[in-house]
């Protein structure tokens, strides 16, 4: 071999053969996975009883607001979009990392993906769920939705007289979550099928009954798996412009506006970018500790986690592009209205919140150039912590500072969150956590027949030793 | 005592009943033996209704049956296309019905733009809903009457099943040939003891 191409063969050895060093064969997935479920480690009814707590805290925060009314929230002239729709575009964002890794890294091929595109999913889900809550507590008498809201959009005019504008982005909203949570759970659930039969398969009596029942009696006939593939396929296809949509038009919320500092057209990449940075910093943060509770060691490797944070890098720096154009933008445009509140918002009363959100997300993730750090878990674990702090900060940067101060300095005003909105902003995150937690009790945290796919395959003897000397071969050409 | 529950929702006709299968399964470990166990049990006429069971898609598995393109596509853009028409139909329902002019924004053609995203949005749930309506078809599920026949089938063993077809048929010998560990009789079949085989 000379050494002009002796990077060839070590790239064919790494990427083409995929030489993850698995200690376990596919015998081992169904035990590992469907055994730790049974019996978790302690800490983790600590943390679902935390995160109750939390969801306990929040819900007597919104029973206080729905008793006393809004005036409860910080919200008022001019700042009506305060926390709660900073908490809204904060848990869309979050979903986004699940189908940018369950759909788009599947459309690429990324074998890594195959370890935690479940929770990244449920993650998703819950995400999306927890938004949704949002504009309902923002609503403020919130008994009064079921009159505009209950009857099905198509239905709406017919109903109750009531006539949505599908001209504003608000509308568009509307049918991009929703649409965004059907397919979302859809594609969450098809992958649940074949992993809930695995379930039905080695248990008894109810439990049996059950899983059979929420398998829909899936037999894992060659002809299923053909089948389930094209759909899996074709869904993960129309998800992945579905996930770039969805984010594009909650950036429009605001872009469509005449508010400085909204009215960009960078928006809807910004906004896409940055949901997939916090999203993906949120599955590490999940997956790290889930991990450890229920034993998967074994299936999730470091090669995995370190994937995780080299994907929170790329998404950082495109962020950092985004913060740095933003201001170019704005001074470049010549419009002192949209300059003002750019240069406001670095020096100003909110630069604090600025501050955070730039060191949070664009100066921290720079440690993930070392590799030791983006396999150090304790390191990654931190960063990736302050990379979600540093993403709610950047909504509420966009939200309340451009909000603040508009063309008229005589409607300009101040907001700070009360601590009603605190503490409902708390318990989604206890909300969002008690139905995760819950969720990795009863099913499948991995998902197990994508596992089996990624390692290796189960070829009799006489055939291994064959695949084996043509590799060397090849590697040998090389 | 589940049983006996579902015996009795059975006999009331609340449930569906379970369908007996008469048949032989041959239990393979390894990939490539079924591999070739499917590409012999193709070349036999006899035994064109056979089943393979897998743990996981291994598209091996896929090649030697000789499977191509997957019909649940046709399903997914049908669906597409008619939600790409829904969504649109409805913009243009409510401007004629009801003009609502924000903005000086006249609704109708001259909006078309902003319909687009309405028009996107539907086209992508139901071409989502189409393709697991499609994969639900095609792939014969909701199933509750075919029963489970071996619970390592979704765990880590490959099966052949043959209907119709006893355990001391030719075809099953092809397939113990073949590299097949374990017959198992199913249906009519199942009064023969299951026999423990040393694969080759």
């Amino acid at each position: 071999m000379s050494t002009t191409t002796e990077p060839l063969a070590k790239a064919y050895k790494d990427e083409i053969l995929d030489k993850t060093s698995w200690n376990v064969s596919i015998s081992a997935v169904n035990d590992g996975v469907l055994v730790a479920l049974r019996k978790p480690h302690p800490s983790f009814y600590v943390a679902w009883g935390v995160a109750l707590l939390a969801t306990i805290m929040g819900a007597i925060c919104w029973g206080i607001q729905i008793t006393y009314g809004l005036g409860m929230a910080g919200i008022n002239s001019p700042v009506y979009w305060g926390v709660y729709i900073t908490n809204f575009v904060f848990w869309v964002g979050i979903g986004h990392a699940g189908t940018l890794i369950s759909a788009i890294l599947f459309l690429f091929r990324a074998k890594w993906r195959n370890t935690v595109n479940r929770s990244a999913e449920a993650m998703t889900i819950f995400a999306v769920i927890t938004a949704g809550l949002f504009p309902l507590i923002h609503a403020g008498r919130v008994w009064k939705i079921p009159l505009w809201m209950a009857p099905v959009v198509g239905a709406l005019p017919t109903t109750n007289n009531l006539w949505p504008n599908l001209l504003s982005p608000l509308m568009w909203d509307v049918f991009a979550i929703s649409t965004y949570l059907t397919i979302s759970l859809l594609f969450w659930y098809m992958g649940l099928v074949p992993d809930m039969a695995s379930i039905r398969d080695r248990s008894k009596g109810i439990k049996r009954f059950i899983y059979g029942f929420l398998s829909f009696g899936w037999r894992g006939t060659i002809k299923q798996w053909w089948h389930y593939e094209a759909g899996y396929g074709l869904l993960a296809a129309l998800a992945t412009p579905l996930v770039l949509s969805v984010h594009s038009v909650v950036s429009w919320d605001f872009a469509m506006s005449i508010q400085p500092g909204w009215h960009t057209t960078i928006f809807p990449p910004y906004f896409v970018a940055g949901a997939i940075l916090s999203g993906i910093a949120m599955v590490y943060f999940l997956v790290i500790p889930v991990r450890y509770m229920f034993r998967l060691e074994r299936f999730i490797l470091p090669d995995h986690l370190e994937a995780c944070n080299k994907l929170v890098l790329l998404t950082s720096t495109i962020v950092f592009y985004a913060y740095g154009i933003e201001f170019f933008v704005a001074w470049y445009s010549g419009n002192p209205y949209e300059w003002g509140v750019f240069v406001k918002r670095a020096i100003g009363p909110y630069a604090f919140y600025f501050w955070v959100m730039v060191f949070c997300n664009c100066i921290f993730p720079m440690i993930y150039w070392f590799k030791w750090a983006r396999r150090n878990i304790l390191i990654a674990m931190v960063v990736n912590c302050l990379v979600n702090v540093g993403m709610w900060f950047e909504r509420y940067n966009i939200v309340v500072s451009s909000l603040v101060e508009d063309f008229l300095p005589g409607s300009w005003g101040h907001y700070a969150p009360s601590l009603v909105e605190i503490g409902i902003t708390i318990g989604s995150f206890g909300w969002f956590f008690f139905w995760f937690f819950l969720f990795c009790k009863y099913f499948p945290f991995i998902s197990m027949s994508e596992l089996k796919l990624i390692m290796p395959k189960p070829w009799s003897p006489e055939k291994q030793k064959e695949i084996d000397a043509a590799e060397q071969a090849q590697v040998a050409r090389l | 005592m589940l049983d006996k529950v579902i015996e009795l929702l059975i006999r009331f006709g609340l449930l569906p009943e379970r369908a007996v299968q008469h048949g032989t399964l041959v239990i393979f470990d390894y990939l490539d033996h079924t591999c070739n166990a499917i590409e012999r049990m193709r070349q036999r006429a006899d035994c064109q209704d056979y089943e393979v069971f897998a743990p996981t898609s291994y598209h091996e598995l896929e090649h030697a049956a000789g499977f191509g393109y997957s019909p649940v596509r046709w399903f997914t853009l049908v669906m597409a296309l008619s939600g790409t028409f829904f969504g649109f139909l409805i913009c243009f329902l409510y401007a004629y019905d009801y003009p609502l002019m924000v903005g000086g924004k006249t609704p109708g053609l001259y909006s078309l733009p902003a319909y687009v995203v309405i028009g996107f949005e539907m086209t992508i749930l139901f071409g989502g809903v189409g393709t697991i309506l499609g994969m639900l078809v095609f792939c014969k599920i909701p199933n509750p009457k075919t029963p489970v026949l071996d619970d390592r089938l979704t765990d880590d063993k490959f099966g052949v099943f043959l209907p119709g077809k006893s355990p001391e048929s030719a075809p099953v010998s092809v397939l113990k040939e073949c590299g097949g560990k374990e017959v198992k009789g199913f249906g009519q079949f199942s009064t023969q003891a299951t026999k423990e085989e040393e694969g080759a």
